[in-house]
């Protein structure tokens, strides 16, 4: 065996072990905290707290009107809510179309200057005793904000994130995407159950006033301040709490040239908090975030890098390889013509290879999961669904490239952009 | 700062251990995969040595049902063991470079007894082409574990035996197997070099390419 099929072996095994250790974490959350999966019957609040919805916006014509019109909309005292829109020097019809909105605040920038710079600006005149931030491309269902203030009678509670969902994926990709985001419902309701929640969706999660200026409101600074602020709301020593019955939806990026410049930012963000919050990693002071969750999101973030770039080496071998056998039989490409018959016995024993068991227990593993999420996030599973669980073969692969070209970008420093 | 947050220690323990128990025993599975591999490879060896025993049998027939009645059974039987042959040791080549954990004795005992098999397999193909006036050819290939071009000669030879099916039999041996026929054959060929190749009983200790091969060997054959 030469060094590099022995270097290859190695990562592999590590890597699998890393993948079946996380899969297996998940299974023993959901075995040890099943109850938190059941949706609760929401225990009104006694006092229902005032509410301050904060809506960034930038070129957003297409998609605020529906957002502002389901705010509007909100099962919720009006005279306890408060709406406002930070136009960050849009060019298109955005303000124009805001003003017609009767009830909603406009606070505009004179240039663009950010989504958290928007946030912290609107925060300092906010009323709210509760803080709720919308993108402008997003809407809820009427009852989300009834269903999760209650969580805030917990004086530790610093904020409560939704389930969120895409709002009607058509194409291909879209309903890949949205695969994933159920699946993270499952899992933001797991880390909700470990107390481990380390990001705060843009998408109508709820933060209390107090503790926001406390720490300091959002990093004007950073390619994710919804990771940012979760983190260092943890790293204060507050909870992060979910519900899995407050549904809000979200457009997705329709086409792979935007979903991947939506993933750059997020991953490079991800990479770039992982690093500003260093401290945390492996400190059983910040409980399973510290000690599980974020040490082992960096390093499956590695095991997928490394067994991206083993892949890609493999197949330029087997490329290579392939054209200098052509060129030795003089390019006779007849030859896959007389020699068709397969070998089924062979074939089987060749291709079940310890790597191929691994990829196997990962995939039954995956497809509990992704069932589990169908579940719990009241999605009725159907057989043309079916096609949803290619997203265990596909998207690993897309989110592969991805999070390489992050990791490239932050080690060379590729100049941030939003 | 609020209080200290409370981790799952035991949680993480349990994921560790049942992890490692799946993970352990998906390379058990693995490894019993192997194992099947290789009892497949022996089936197909004993196989192997019942057809030549079987060879050997019909030769003596030559002498008492003369060449006419017994030249056409003996060879079917040597296409047809040829075709399982090189077929195996192919699949024996392959199983000694990629598997990971091995029984290595009884690997290079397969390997012996397989070779000693392919060695008297070449002598009595040799014999029938003087018996039988027939003609075919026959390319014995010696190969090692440190040569450069080996894998490039076998890619070729596999090719001539894919194009030109019953003109061509080839016989792959391995020159760093510790076996006395296999040695016999070195020092009679003088062969300190890999890849090295004897075509129609002529000795060559140099690659081949396709074309070179071609040139050398008999394909007007029927």
């Amino acid at each position: 065996m030469s060094t590099i099929q022995f270097i290859t072996m190695i990562v592999n095994y590590v890597a699998w072990y890393i993948f079946v250790f996380i899969a297996v974490m998940w299974m023993l959350v959901l075995f040890n905290y099943g109850e938190k999966f059941k949706v609760e019957k929401h225990k009104k609040p006694k006092k229902l707290p005032t509410v301050s919805i904060l809506v960034p916006a930038h070129n957003e014509e297409k998609n605020i009107e529906m957002t502002l019109n389901s705010l509007l909309n909100l099962k919720y005292p009006k005279g306890l809510l408060e709406i406002i829109v930070i136009d960050d020097a849009s060019t298109d019809r955005t303000i124009e179309i805001v003003k017609n909105f009767r009830g909603v605040k406009l606070i505009r920038n004179k240039k663009n200057m950010g989504k958290a710079y928007s946030l912290n600006k609107a925060l300092k005149i906010a009323k709210g005793e509760i803080i709720a931030c919308i993108d402008a491309d997003s809407f809820v269902e009427r009852d989300i904000l009834i269903k999760m203030v209650g969580d805030f009678e917990d004086p530790k509670v610093a904020s409560v994130t939704p389930a969120l969902k895409v709002f009607k994926p058509r194409t291909f990709l879209e309903k890949i995407q949205a695969t994933e985001y159920l699946l993270n419902i499952f899992l933001r309701k797991s880390l909700d159950a470990i107390d481990a929640i380390h990001v705060t969706p843009g998408v109508f999660s709820l933060y209390r006033k107090k503790v926001l200026e406390e720490i300091g409101g959002f990093d004007e600074d950073n390619l994710t301040e919804d990771m940012e602020i979760a983190l260092r709301i943890q790293n204060a020593g507050y909870k992060i709490t979910n519900k899995l019955d407050a549904v809000s939806y979200t457009l997705c990026p329709p086409n792979l040239r935007s979903l991947f410049k939506q993933r750059l930012r997020w991953y490079r963000g991800a990479l770039q908090n992982t690093a500003k919050y260093k401290h945390m990693l492996f400190k059983p002071h910040y409980g399973n975030l510290g000690v599980f969750l974020l040490p082992f999101n960096f390093i499956s973030i590695m095991a997928v890098i490394a067994i991206f770039l083993l892949m890609l080496w493999n197949f330029a071998d087997s490329i290579w390889k392939f054209l200098w056998q052509m060129h030795l039989i003089n390019w006779d490409f007849m030859i896959f013509f007389r020699d068709m018959k397969i070998d089924l016995e062979n074939f089987m024993l060749n291709t079940m290879t310890t790597p191929t068991i691994f990829m196997l227990i990962g995939m039954l593993l995956g497809s509990y999961l992704l069932l589990k999420s169908f579940n719990v996030s009241q999605e009725k599973f159907r057989l043309h669904k079916l096609g949803y669980f290619t997203y265990l073969i596909i998207y690993p692969l897309i989110m592969m490239v991805f999070w390489f070209t992050a990791m490239i970008c932050e080690i060379f420093r590729v100049k941030r952009k939003w | 700062m609020l209080g200290k947050k409370q981790f799952d220690l035991g949680m993480i323990i349990t994921a560790l251990i049942i992890s490692s128990l799946l993970f352990i025993s998906g390379i058990f599975v693995g490894y019993s995969i192997n194992q099947e591999k290789l009892s497949s490879i022996e089936k197909t060896i004993r196989e192997i040595i019942s057809d030549i025993q079987n060879f050997q049998l019909q030769f003596l027939f030559i002498d008492i049902l003369g060449k006419n009645a017994t030249c056409p059974f003996l060879m079917d039987t040597l296409y047809e063991i040829n075709k399982k042959s090189y077929e195996i040791g192919l699949r024996l080549e392959s199983y000694g470079k990629e598997s990971e954990i091995k029984d290595y004795n009884e690997f290079l005992n397969q390997k012996r007894e397989y070779s000693r098999l392919l060695i008297n397999y070449w002598l009595l193909s040799n014999k029938l082409k003087k018996s039988c006036k027939t003609d075919f050819n026959t390319i014995v290939y010696f190969y090692s574990r440190e040569c450069e071009r080996c894998d490039d000669q076998a890619f070729i030879l596999t090719y001539l035996k894919k194009t030109h099916g019953e003109k061509v039999l080839v016989f792959a041996l391995d020159g760093d197997l510790d076996e006395p026929s296999i040695k016999v054959l070195k020092i009679n060929y003088n062969i300190t070099s890999y890849p090295y190749l004897i075509v129609n009983e002529k000795g060559f200790a140099q690659f081949m390419s396709k074309n070179d091969l071609e040139s050398l060997l008999n394909l007007n054959i029927i």
